[in-house]
């Protein structure tokens, strides 16, 4: 069983995903690097150290027997939330788009929001794999678990990254809903949800700005809805075809970093509806081929964990592109192997690697 | 572990589900929005440096420009794509001869395009090509193009003025404004959110200028027109002047002014009044004397009359309805042949004219002449005149019309009918724009238009034949050029305010031809209210029409004629000599003076204290003067 290998068209896509992230970030940051730093590389050659780091990190990864993180999955847990109280402290952590959410090394930066993500899948998994009698109990199963996955997302929300910490919830409870928990508390948890995502408007008004320039983004062209319309501007023109590579409009100072959150306007812009096409069936491909592992899985915390991994990296694809796209408000996160963003990559492609892994022991 | 499964599967499903809806909100946005968005963005990326087209020009038919353009070029500098603002400003202050200071302040500027105003305005040549040798990103020169009138007040109302964006306001410059006005061109480029010109593309979109406009007009004749219009307002100082030129073969007018004018490259020291009033179209008055050659021509052609052999005794008015119609020469004109009616024109002969013609037939010439509607000339601010209502014609109003008064005409209306009557009997449509062109080709070029034949041309000779002989022996010898042919009629009208005349106000005119036997022009002159002058047409308007007949006989090369109407020795000729001045004279000396002429006298006394008419006017000898003594 150990000797089996990965599978191999998931690493190819997940590669060849990440190269034409590379070349987009060139395309779409080149402008802006070359004012802010006077150097067109500059996004480039950051992300390129990180996707090299990340191709050893992941098949280094894929040899590490996923039993290993079942072990030490309360110690991962411990250090992500030391991290995280670490990173609210100022001079420690630094603020980048009002969130105190990185630690600076040198020129880059972890994110340990994104790391938190990783620990807490693994957690949640080992727990529904040793609690898969409790479960069917609420109050016995469920609301346990429950307080740690909100626990960690209050700390997030400390930061406060939004963005990050809901993709982490709602993956921990779609993970719970694959487990069998019962529908009936997903119903209740929705209300519950609905009711927390008021909460969270209320306490910050510039969300409901959000949500408001989202349903008209005209409104405020200059203000709220300035991303939004921006980032209309660039898709619509892209057309069938798009303008060709490199020849984006957008980039030129109207759209804000687009080599990160909006790096899909670009794409969209450059390959027109063609290349749209194409980044979209990726992201399907790569979902279907990491679903298909978690399907043979050979036992339920590799089950969960791999599900877990894969539906946190689609969900986050979903919402960024839904963002991009004008469908939901815009919620502030980045586009799995595609957006700039080093810390984002390497755990975008740890987790692929822990699938991958579970890929070899595929019954 | 099957339910796990399960699960899964629906949750993919539900995924992929979202990646379709992805797919297809993309797909909206690119093929359905796809041109809305492109616009808005276009709109976005997009900017303009405007180059201004030249508005079109205005000529005369032989080509003289009447509104012209004066071409400047003007500075102007887009900051945000200058990359050596120091530099830039120095050189441009040093060549411009202005502080370095003054000129940062435009090339730091935090603004898309900004006019150096008022150094960088109308360049020079020299100071232009200076700048453009610099070959500096983000300093352009760009054309600017100022409406400008060579000739100032001549043909002012009918051409018009325009405002600040050289956009027409009247005239001509309003009306044709469309056709004047040209397409801007640009350099468009595309710039960054920054506002820096982008590599990718730069579009040169060339200013198409505006459409020329031919006028009918002739630039000599108008400036004839222009000079004796000055000249009679330095000379008697009238309410108002008008004189209009028409071709009478095909209605084109040839000259039109009228006096208070303005000048149009500074309109704004004019009130609307004057500016907006074009008098030849838009004055209406009661035409007086010149319009009983209407009364005449409907009665040729209906064989009411023959000039030579038919008569009527003048006793000095006609009584109708009991109303009293006097002629303006008290005594009457005694026994005379209609062509002596015609020479001396005398009301009560033309009363009867009209008494013959009846309200009918003559109402119907009214109209078949055109008067009662406008003419449909090609400008703005035409009126229509006021007619009597036929319904409530009693005889009295068709004799007050017969002799030209109780209705209201404009001067086109005379003139566009009196055209008709000497041209053969064809009544055109009077026009004063010849031709839209363009440098190279001509886009659309107006021909006569004919309204109708209205009378024969038996009848428009025997007209003809008789206006010649007012300009040889009556009222309109003041138009008399020696060896030309000339024809036309005085009018002397008097004015109306609030429903009752004037007393003193008159508006003289005269309508003339020439040359008489074969009309190439048709000439129009009224003088409203002249101060300190004998208020007959006759001598007021008749020589202003005869020094531009002088001109015209030259710019039009009018061939000298030698079987033209003699003032002396016609058939039918009275001589007229001048009244020698009796006054304060004795009644003996002033008998003696007064040898060749009827002397009737009132009052007692023994010297002459008015005679009428008075000395140096022309009068018929064996006429009768009268004296006053004392």
């Amino acid at each position: 069983m150990k000797n089996k290998s990965f599978d191999i068209l998931l690493f190819i896509a997940v590669i060849a995903m990440i190269i034409f992230g590379i070349i987009m970030i060139y395309s779409s940051s080149y402008i802006w690097a070359e004012y802010k730093f006077n150097d067109p590389f500059k996004y480039v050659k950051s992300q390129t150290v990180f996707f090299i780091i990340g191709i050893f990190l992941m098949i280094f990864i894929s040899k590490i027997d996923y039993n290993f993180y079942q072990k030490k999955s309360n110690l991962l847990l411990l250090i992500c939330f030391i991290l995280l109280i670490l990173v609210l402290i100022p001079g420690i952590g630094k603020v980048r788009n009002g969130a105190r959410s990185w630690f600076g090394i040198g020129p880059l930066g972890i994110q340990p929001s994104e790391a938190t993500k990783i620990a807490l899948i693994i957690f949640v998994s080992k727990y529904l794999a040793n609690n898969s009698k409790d479960i069917r109990s609420i109050k016995k199963g469920v609301l346990p678990i429950l307080l740690v996955i909100l626990a960690f997302f209050g700390l997030i929300m400390l930061e406060p990254d939004f963005g990050t910490g809901m993709v982490m919830v709602a993956t921990l409870i779609v993970v719970l809903f694959i487990s069998g928990v019962n529908i009936s508390f997903f119903i209740k948890a929705g209300i519950f949800g609905l009711v927390g995502i008021i909460a969270l408007i209320i306490a910050a008004p510039y969300r409901l700005k959000r949500i408001v320039s989202f349903i008209n983004p005209w409104n405020d062209p200059l203000g709220s809805g300035f991303q939004i319309i921006q980032s209309l501007y660039a898709i619509g023109p892209g057309g069938l075809l798009g303008q060709g590579f490199l020849n984006s409009r957008q980039k030129h100072f109207y759209l804000p970093e687009p080599q990160t959150d909006f790096i899909f306007s670009i794409i969209s812009e450059e390959f027109g509806f063609l290349g749209v096409l194409i980044v979209t069936f990726f992201f399907g491909f790569i979902f279907y081929r990491m679903i298909k592992i978690s399907l043979k899985a050979p036992d339920n915390f590799s089950k969960y964990l791999a599900f877990g991994l894969s539906f946190g990296i689609v969900l986050q694809a979903l919402l960024n592109l839904m963002v991009v796209v004008g469908l939901i408000p815009v919620t502030g996160v980045t586009l799995p192997f595609l957006s700039y963003g080093g810390s984002s990559l390497l755990v975008s492609m740890a987790s692929v690697g822990i699938i991958l892994n579970i890929s070899r022991h595929e019954k | 572990m099957k339910k796990q499964s399960t699960r899964i599967r629906f949750v993919f499903i539900i995924t992929i589900l979202f990646l379709i809806i992805i797919i297809l909100k993309v797909f909206y946005i690119q093929v359905i929005d796809y041109k809305k968005l492109n616009k808005l963005s276009s709109s976005l990326w997009g900017r303009n440096l405007p180059i201004a087209a030249e508005r079109g020009k205005i000529y005369d038919r032989n080509g003289k420009v009447l509104a012209d353009n004066i071409t400047t070029t003007s500075l102007v500098l887009i900051p945000n794509q200058i990359k050596n603002k120091k530099e830039v400003s120095k050189k441009l202050a040093e060549i411009l001869n202005v502080s370095v200071k003054e000129m940062q302040k435009h090339v730091y500027k935090k603004t898309s395009i900004e006019r150096v105003h008022p150094e960088g305005r109308k360049l020079s040549y020299d100071v232009a090509q200076q700048i453009d040798k610099l070959e500096y990103d983000g300093v352009y020169l760009v054309k600017e193009s100022k409406r400008y009138y060579p000739y100032k007040e001549l043909l002012a109302h009918t051409l018009g003025y325009v405002g600040i964006d050289n956009q027409g306001l009247s005239g001509l410059e309003l009306e044709y404004n469309k056709y004047l006005t040209g397409k801007d061109g640009a350099i468009k480029y595309f710039s960054d959110g920054k506002g820096k010109k982008l590599e990718l593309s730069e579009v040169y979109v060339q200013p198409q200028n505006g459409i020329d406009v031919n006028l009918t007009i002739d630039l000599e004749i108008q400036k004839s027109i222009e000079r004796e219009l000055t000249n009679v307002v330095e000379k008697y100082n009238p309410d108002h002047a008008l004189i209009m030129a028409m071709d009478p073969n095909t209605g084109e007018i040839l000259g039109m002014g009228s006096r208070p004018s303005f000048n149009p490259n500074n309109y704004q020291n004019y009130s609307t009044e004057i500016i907006n009033r074009n008098l030849p179209i838009f004055m209406t008055y009661e035409p007086g004397s010149t319009f009983k050659i209407i009364t005449l021509t409907a009665a040729i052609e209906e064989n009411k009359v023959n000039l030579f052999k038919d008569r009527y005794t003048d006793t000095g008015g006609v009584t109708i309805n009991g109303a009293r119609i006097k002629c303006w020469k008290a005594g009457g004109h005694g026994d005379q042949s209609y062509l002596e009616v015609v020479e001396n024109s005398c009301n009560p002969g033309f009363v009867n004219l009209g008494l013959k013609l009846g309200k009918k037939t003559l109402f119907s010439y009214i109209n078949k002449f055109g008067f009662g509607n406008k003419t449909g000339v090609d400008l703005n601010g035409e009126e229509n005149g006021i007619l009597f209502n036929l319904n409530k014609v009693t005889d009295l109003e068709l004799a007050t019309t017969a002799f030209g008064q109780g209705i209201s005409v404009t001067p086109i209306q005379q003139i566009t009918a009196v055209s008709s009557i000497v041209n053969g009997g064809t009544l055109y449509k009077p026009y004063i724009t010849k031709s839209f062109s363009t440098s190279s080709n001509i886009i659309k070029e107006n021909t006569p238009v004919s309204r109708g034949k209205v009378i024969s041309k038996k009848t428009a000779k025997l007209v003809r034949y008789a206006l010649e002989n007012v300009v040889a022996h009556g009222s309109g010898r003041g138009a008399y050029i020696e060896n030309y042919r000339i024809g036309g009629k005085t009018g002397t009208a008097q004015k109306v305010s609030n429903g009752a005349y004037m007393v003193g106000n008159y508006i003289l005119s005269f309508i003339g031809f020439a040359p008489a036997d074969n009309p190439k022009v048709v000439l129009y002159v009224a003088v409203d209210n002249p101060k300190g002058v004998t208020q007959y047409g006759g001598v007021v308007s008749a020589p202003i029409a005869g020094s531009i007949f002088k001109d015209l006989i030259k710019i039009m090369n009018i061939k000298e004629s030698k079987k033209g109407i003699e003032k002396e020795y016609n058939w039918n000729d009275v001589k007229y000599i001048k009244v020698p001045d009796v006054t304060g004279k004795t009644k003996d000396e002033a008998l003696k003076l007064l040898k060749d002429f009827k002397v009737e006298f009132s009052g007692s006394g023994n010297t002459v204290v008015y005679q009428s008419p008075i000395e140096n006017n022309l009068a018929p000898i064996n006429s009768i003067v009268k004296i006053l003594l004392n």
